[in-house]
Formats: structure tokens, sequence, C-alpha cells
């Protein structure tokens, strides 16, 4: 447990060792947060059918304000944030000059001359130290351009962290909570992508119908660090009647790996420094702006990849083998065409994220998979515990390739 | 929580031992850490040593393998975990066992833990 200790505890550890056994908690980007607190197959279909509440407090916060924030983040993201307009949300990329993914992002414009940049808690620092090595070569005065981390000390009543609301009954369950009757009609005509701000009992809060789990609505509610627990409680307290619940690491992995959507390290960069083109993620790069850090790199890398991300589903019956990371996708043939990257049970199916050669497979096709040895048993069975792609295989199971992205 | 007149490796293995044949599972802390069990690899019949790859039981986060708290001869696998593995989870020290060893050296079960040990093993971990 010399592990745990290292760790850092999020805005709402307290809540937390309320719900379960401190054993249960993991350690994700260098935080303690539980696994699951009913169980992974529970909060999945909770956020499916009512709503799911999730501690995201460990997201990293950032700000970037003045009359040049505009212009120095179009340069430093993917994505256009002169296209934004005020209440807007963006998805993008940060790369380095060799198109190296450093982290994926949301650009909130929050004002003309301030955004907020949501980064992920295992990539906050390197996005913090890329940004202070741009602002260097670059003489701003602070009313040009001023970049705060929005989760440090001296942000003090500036400070903002992520609490995530998502599924079907989170509209209702916020709507309930919010007493100023002007703020909730802006809250319940958000569309996605966009977001408002206003008081929840006296409490600043920023609302984006954004989110990480495939939810068609869903909302990310930015608050002070020092009110997470008081409205994480009035969260709970008001969704429990339509069963809102709270969800762990596991929901929220099985919940994004059925939607499609990447997480950093296993569909993004990683061990095969996936681009956001290979990702399915073209849309968020803007090859025609003039300029961003990464582009003329990534525009080679795009031209000579034929790799992408593809998403399939297998059976999840009993007695079916949980698939892993690793494991080989193979054609009906039995062609090794990839591997998976990640998979997650979802109801009666397995989802696995692969990275595989692009478009081999049509949507609704039959693929095999072949399980690589586990163990020292398997090994000596016959089993391999490394596949090259193109080499031939015997499938264990059969599935097919689904569309890229599911809505729910 | 952790039951009297079993034995107990550091592995969070359980063996109960009945006229020299070890019934195996895996102790109600293994169970909690490992989350809900969706596949059970049991054994095949025939010799195992102690501490050797039993059985490998995999949940949705993990693939984890039960190792034999002693050495003798697999005769008898639980096969209803292979329809039902949840039983891992829900009865571990009774019908969610693994398979039965019939034992070569019974008095191998001094070098595991009792119940009193194992708490304080899982106490202190």
């Amino acid at each position: 447990m010399t592990s745990q200790e290292s760790c850092k505890k999020s805005a709402l550890y307290d809540e937390h060792i309320k719900l379960v056994n401190p054993s249960r908690l993991a350690e994700f980007a260098g935080y303690l947060m539980p696994l699951w607190y009913s169980s992974i197959s529970a909060e999945h279909a909770a956020v499916r059918e009512v709503a799911g509440l999730f501690d995201c407090t460990h997201m990293g916060v950032l700000e970037f304000s003045g009359t040049q924030a505009e212009n120095f983040l179009n340069e430093l993201t993917t994505n256009d944030v002169a296209k934004l307009v005020v209440g807007k949300a963006q998805y993008s990329y940060i790369l380095d000059e060799s198109a190296h993914v450093i982290d994926d992002i949301i650009v909130y414009k929050i004002s003309d001359s301030k955004f907020m940049v949501v980064v992920n808690a295992s990539n906050a620092e390197n996005v913090i130290e890329l940004v202070g090595a741009a602002l260097s070569e670059q003489s701003f005065n602070s009313s040009e351009l001023l970049f705060r981390d929005l989760k440090s000390q001296d942000a003090n009543s500036d400070a903002r962290v992520d609490i995530a609301l998502q599924g079907p009954a989170s509209i209702q369950t916020l709507l309930d909570i919010i007493e100023d009757g002007e703020f909730a009609a802006r809250v319940s005509d958000l569309k996605p992508f966009w977001f408002t701000s206003g008081y929840i009992d006296g409490i600043d809060t920023i609302i984006s119908r954004t989110g990480y789990t495939g939810a068609s609505v869903g909302y990310e509610i930015y608050i002070n660090p020092q009110e997470a627990g008081w409205i994480w409680q009035l969260i709970l307290d008001k969704g429990s009647k339509y069963g809102v619940v709270p969800c762990g690491l596991g929901a929220r992995d099985s919940l994004r790996i059925e939607a499609g959507l990447p997480l950093y390290s296993h569909e993004l960069a990683g061990e095969f420094d996936i681009s956001p083109i290979e990702a399915g993620y073209g849309w968020a790069v803007k090859f025609d702006k003039p300029y961003f850090v990464g582009k003329e790199a990534l525009e080679k890398k795009a031209a000579s990849s034929n790799m992408a991300v593809e998403r399939f589903e297998f059976s999840a019956a009993r007695g079916v083998r949980p698939i892993r990371a690793s494991d080989a996708i193979l054609t009906e043939e039995g062609e090794n065409i990839g591997s998976v990257l990640s998979c997650a049970k979802a109801g009666e199916r397995q989802i696995a994220l692969a990275f595989v050669k692009r478009n081999v497979i049509d949507e609704g096709q039959t693929v095999g998979l072949y399980y690589l040895a586990r163990n020292k048993r398997q090994l000596e069975q016959g089993k391999k515990e490394k596949v090259e792609i193109g080499e031939k295989l015997e499938s264990d199971i059969l599935g097919q390739k689904l569309a890229r992205y599911e809505r729910f | 929580m952790v039951p009297q007149g079993l034995y107990y490796t550091d592995q969070h293995e359980w063996i109960k031992i009945e006229d020299g044949v070890g019934t195996v599972g895996i102790t109600d802390h293994a169970q909690q850490q490992l989350g809900e069990v969706t596949f059970v690899e049991l054994p095949e019949n025939g010799p195992v040593d102690a501490n050797a790859e039993l059985a490998v039981l995999e949940s949705s986060k993990a693939a984890s393998d039960v190792y034999a708290p002693m050495a003798g001869e697999v005769i008898e696998v639980n096969e209803a975990l292979e329809s039902q593995p949840e039983l891992v989870n829900q009865q571990c020290y009774t019908d969610g066992w693994i398979c039965k060893i019939k034992l070569s050296d019974p008095d191998a079960v001094s070098n595991l833990m009792d119940a009193a040990a194992y708490e304080a093993f899982i106490t202190n971990e």
C-alpha cells in the first residue's frame, strides 16, 4: 500500500471514503480514486439509462487571458480557435514539433480575451511546461497574455475543478438543483459543446454540455475545489430519486470505450505513437491554418500512415474470455491486421478499440480475434505471446467491425 | 470475515483440508480486489507443484493467476464456474471453490497461514 501513500487525494477524497473502503481506491494519474462504488456494469448501465456522477477533479484546468490569448492558443493547438464563439467549447490537440500528441484538450471560450483549457491529469505538467517554454520565447506583458493553472493554490477563488454528470437524467437533476430560473433556462437550452455560467446556492459554476461517456445528454460542472464535496453530495441527494449513482474509474473506461472515445496513451500517442488523424479525429486538425506546432510533421505522418483506430464488437457471453490490450484482430481469412488497444464489457458485448490496417474490414464485416498467451501454461499449450502484422493465425472467437463512434 | 479452519497463502488463496484432499479457492479480499469475475480458466486434472499456476480468473480489469497452495494431484474442478464465474465473487469460500487437490504432503500445510495470521496479513498489506 506504499503506492497509495505517494498518491494525491482528489478534491472529493473525503466523499469517496464515505462510500467505499479505502482498499477499493486505485491510483489513476497520480490520484487515488475508486474503481467502482457498486459494480462496473451497474454504473455503466446507470449512465446509459439514468445518469452517473464522476469525479473528474484530477483534470488539469488552465486559463489563458489577454489580447494575445486567442492567437497564442491558435498556434499551440490543432483546431481553429478563431472559429470559436463565446460560450462554445472545442475539442483539440497540443502536439510537439515532431507531431507527437502531448495531450487532447477542450478549449472553452469564456470571453473574447479569456479561454479555459481542460487537459488530462497525467499530462497537465507536460502541457504547463510546454506552454512555459513557448511563453519564454515570446515576451508578452500581462495585458497581452496571462497564463494560469487554475488548480494551483495561487488561483484561490478562481480555482476550478471538473465534476461530470452524464446520462439522460442529468438535465433534470441539474434543473432540480439550480434555483435561478434564468440560469436553469440557459442550461436546459445548451447544445452539445456549449457552456454557460451561473450560481447554484450562491456558488459560481460553469456548466458545459460535454463529457467522455458518449452520452448525448451529459454535462461537466466546473466549480471551486472547496465546493466540490458540497455539489457532489447535492447532486447525489437530488438525483437519487431518478437513480443517479456515483461512477468509478471502471465504468468511466467501459463507457468511453463503448462510445469509441480515445484515451491518451492508449488510442492516442502511446506504444504506436498514434496521431489524431489515425485516431479518427482529422476534423479537429485544421491543416488550412497557416501554422500550429507540429503541423508540418503531422502532414507527413498522415500521408504515410495506413493504420487507424477502429471499433469492433465481440460476444461477452458466459464462457467467452475477456479480450485484452495487444490481442490480435484478424481478417476472416486469419491474417493479423493489428491489435487491441482497449476493450471493455458493455452489456452482452465486448467492445474493442484496435489499431489496425485502415479500411481492410468494412463496417458489419466479420473479424477474428486471437488471444495472446496470458501465462506460462498457455505458452506451453502453443499460444503465442507476441504476433506480427501480416501473420496468419487461427481465430479464437469471431466478431464484427462497428462504426467508429456510437452515441447514446 | 476470514473463516476459521482454512489455511491461507500470501497470494490470497485458501485451502480446506479433509482426509488428505485440499479444496482450493480465493479469499474474499482477493475477489474484492479483482472485481467482477467474468471468465475462469480451470485447471486440468493431474499433478501440480506448490506455487504452480493452477487457474486464471479474469475480471473486466485484469487477468489474475491462481497458484496451488500445496503440491499434489488435481482430482476435481468446479465446472459450475464455467457457466457461473460470478460464484467466485458471491460465495468465494463455498460454491466458488476452484478445484480439489489430493495432497502429496498434507503436513506442508504448516507453510501456510491460519485465519488469524491471514487476517493480520491483509490488514498490514
